[in-house]
């Protein structure tokens, strides 16, 4: 590779900061020994000897070392002691001069850098899997890589808060996940994160600052033109610089959430459907909230405001605003340029509000509302933002009726993205399917799963995933959905699984009928329990369970029997 | 039911208890083991081998792959008798007899080995 990442340098920076210390040692061996073989010594006779090479360099050895054996192999005469004395010197001089530079290269703050990019390039390089890369490690991208460990996907995690990066290392992960302190903007961190590995499915970029992050996606996309960039941003002008780069998707937290309020409010049925598939814990699934329609207040007309306001005027409310900065808006029913407090609430028209949106960006703020709202109108629906992931116990304790985190709303939407691009096609169909399909869907899906929260996996027909159901459709068979969700232990049910959409071919079906065909290359979305995929995994990788949920025989396993069994296949067929 | 773990699971565990049988006595005492239930419990073992060839599935691999550790170690014992057998009117010395016994002893594991899975095999299994 023709870019040279942290593998090569570190070894280089070593080398060439030991170039000197090693230059002075090999000079003092080198003195020292040819001295030590060539001064005369006397043996016990008194004959003149000389050191052989190899014996000086033991001797010489042991002494600049410091260790020092004694006079061997013969007591020596005063001219090798006069040696000694100078080599003991020499070469203490030189060894602690080279430990000092080990020392100083180990404690240069720079070296230590290279150092654990340098390990950081290693780990991501043995990722086997699939992985992503997270840039931005604050709530939401911690939220987000504990939603891709709770999946068993791999996450490489670039954040230029050296804090953070050392709290990930405490998390406890089911997968590894490679952290590393650096400006997700320059390229060299980027490719060591993996940005041009084939494995490497998607970039998400998700700091909170917009010019940072188009940032990144430029240079990820230059570094590879194929990969899927799912990239955070607020501002227009940015969105639109980011859709010209392609295949970029863009999350924008203040839109998601508006989104969110307005499915709430037009297909409350499906809202709670969509919660309880990310995992949502204050949402039951089957038990959707009621949002009243009338009179609106909403509290805080900042970049969320907007959007919020939006979608209640796309759904026919029109809210009163409060907010001290606010200026003219079409449509509005009201504005009060002033903070929100108790005066301004009831000057609102509390008294008569359907429901209250607390949505500054100031938790103490919206907190403080809900208090007003309990006390004032205890009964008015209240909607409260939460911006920081911290206040969750606080938040819990307000019992608002719906509490909308921006973070958190953001890493389940991105999250939805990794896992399959298909969940959130499926949840656009049954939105215009209308709310009784999706409750015809919703008791299906009860009536499998219980009240256990619905987990969601796909599966692709190919030779890694689905060896043997794989292999049987390319041997000309053809295999239905129904067969294949077949539970093995009981044929007359089916495992607790439910295919939500097959893309085949760039098309993608939905809630497909259970006797479609499955062919080779099929990327299928389910929903079902933890305890499903594993069945299923196990139906379509063992040749055995798959014939038998076809044939509902157990076919023979070793050649004899497998003879045998050809033997009688004829008697066996006509009957 | 299915014919064939009947039978598969017959053969098995028969090769364990004939290979018990021989094992049974003091380790060096030739007149404690009779070649005969080491001769069949190869035989048995040989059999209960070439049923599992063919199987693609991974318990099947495991399950031929201990057998034939057991083949390995029985037919090594056979042929350390063949060789020491007239070192003594009984048969092998008790030195050659211990190496013998021990052989077996091993594949006695390995047999219990095959044995435990196929049961558990069966009992994780499906229906």
């Amino acid at each position: 590779m023709a870019t040279t990442s942290e593998l090569d340098r570190v070894s280089m920076v070593v080398l060439r900061y030991m170039r000197g210390p090693v230059f002075v040692l090999i000079a003092v061996y080198a003195i020292g020994i040819t001295g030590m073989a060539l001064i005369p010594g006397r043996d016990v006779d008194g004959n003149v000897i000389y050191m052989n090479l190899f014996h000086s360099f033991y001797f010489f050895t042991s002494t600049a070392t410091t260790t020092g054996f004694g006079e061997i192999p013969i007591e020596f005469s005063d001219e090798q002691r006069l040696w000694t004395i100078l080599c003991v010197y020499m070469g203490v001089i030189a060894w602690l001069y080279a430990i000092g530079s080990i020392l100083r290269l180990v404690q240069n703050p720079h070296f230590l850098l290279a150092l654990r990019e340098h390990r950081f390039a290693g780990r991501v390089r043995r990722i086997q899997h699939p992985f992503f890369i997270i840039c931005g490690f604050g709530d939401t991208g911690s939220l987000l890589a504990r939603g891709l460990s709770d999946h068993w996907l791999r996450g490489v995690i670039i954040d230029t808060d050296p804090e953070r990066i050392k709290a990930l290392a405490l998390r406890d992960y089911r997968v590894d996940m490679p952290g590393l302190c650096a400006d997700p903007t320059v390229p060299k961190h980027l490719l060591d994160a993996g940005v041009v590995m084939p494995n490497c499915k998607g970039v998400v970029i998700l700091t909170v600052d917009d010019e940072i992050n188009d940032r990144i996606a430029v240079m990820a996309r230059l570094l590879n033109p194929d990969i899927h960039i799912l990239c955070r941003s607020t501002s227009k002008r940015h969105i639109e610089h980011l859709r010209s780069l392609g295949r970029v998707t863009i999350i924008n937290p203040f839109e998601i959430f508006a989104q969110l309020l307005s499915m709430a409010i037009t297909a409350p049925r499906l809202h709670n459907l969509n919660s309880s598939l990310v995992h949502n814990p204050h949402v039951r699934l089957g038990k959707p909230v009621d949002i009243p329609t009338g009179d609106w207040i909403i509290c805080g007309y900042g970049r969320m405001g907007k959007w919020l306001y939006r979608h209640f005027v796309m759904n026919g409310i029109k809210p009163v605003i409060i907010d001290p900065e606010a200026s003219e808006i079409e449509g509005a029913a009201r504005i009060i340029n002033r903070h929100a407090d108790r005066e301004s609430l009831i000057e609102a028209g509390l008294s008569h509000a359907a429901g209250v949106v607390a949505g500054t960006d100031n938790d103490h703020v919206n907190l403080s509302i809900l208090m007003c709202v309990k006390s004032l109108k205890p009964d008015a629906f209240t909607i409260v933002r939460q911006n920081q992931h911290e206040h969750q116990i606080a938040f819990d304790a307000t019992n608002a009726n719906l509490i909308l985190q921006s973070s958190l709303t953001t890493a389940r939407r991105v999250l939805k993205h990794l896992i399959s691009p298909q969940v959130e096609k499926f949840i656009d169909y049954l939105r215009e399917q209308g709310e009784d399909i999706c409750e015809q869907f919703v008791l299906r899906l009860q009536d499998m799963i219980g009240d256990k929260p619905p987990h969601l996996w796909h599966n692709v027909i190919n030779d890694d995933e689905a060896a043997a159901l794989n292999a049987y459709l390319h041997n000309g068979n053809s295999l239905t959905l129904e067969q294949l969700t077949r539970d093995p232990h009981n044929l007359e049910t089916t495992i607790a699984c439910i295919p939500l959409t097959i893309r085949r071919n760039g098309q993608c079906l939905m809630l497909p009928s259970a006797g479609e065909p499955i062919m080779a290359g099929d990327d299928i979305l389910f929903c079902g329990s933890q305890q499903g995929e594993v069945m299923l995994s196990a139906s379509m990788n063992n040749v055995y369970t798959l014939d038998y949920l076809i044939s509902g025989r157990d076919k023979a396993r070793g050649y004899l029997f497998r003879w045998l069994e050809k033997r009688h296949q004829p008697v066996s067929s006509q009957t | 039911m299915n014919l064939e773990r009947v039978v598969f699971g017959f053969v098995i565990i028969l090769a364990l208890t004939f290979t018990f049988a021989f094992v049974m006595g003091d380790i060096d005492n030739a007149s404690h083991h009779n070649v005969w239930l080491l001769t069949i419990a190869i035989l048995i073992n040989l059999i209960a081998t070439g049923l599992k060839l063919g199987d693609r599935s991974q318990v099947g691999a495991l399950l031929l792959a201990s057998s034939l550790v057991v083949d390995v170690l029985l037919i090594t014992a056979r042929v350390i008798w063949v060789i020491d057998e007239n070192q003594t009117a009984l048969g092998p010395n008790p030195e050659s007899m211990a190496n013998i016994v021990s052989l077996a002893g091993g594949a006695l594991l390995a047999s219990i080995v095959t044995v435990v899975i196929l049961v558990g095999d069966t009992l994780i299994s499906r229906r």
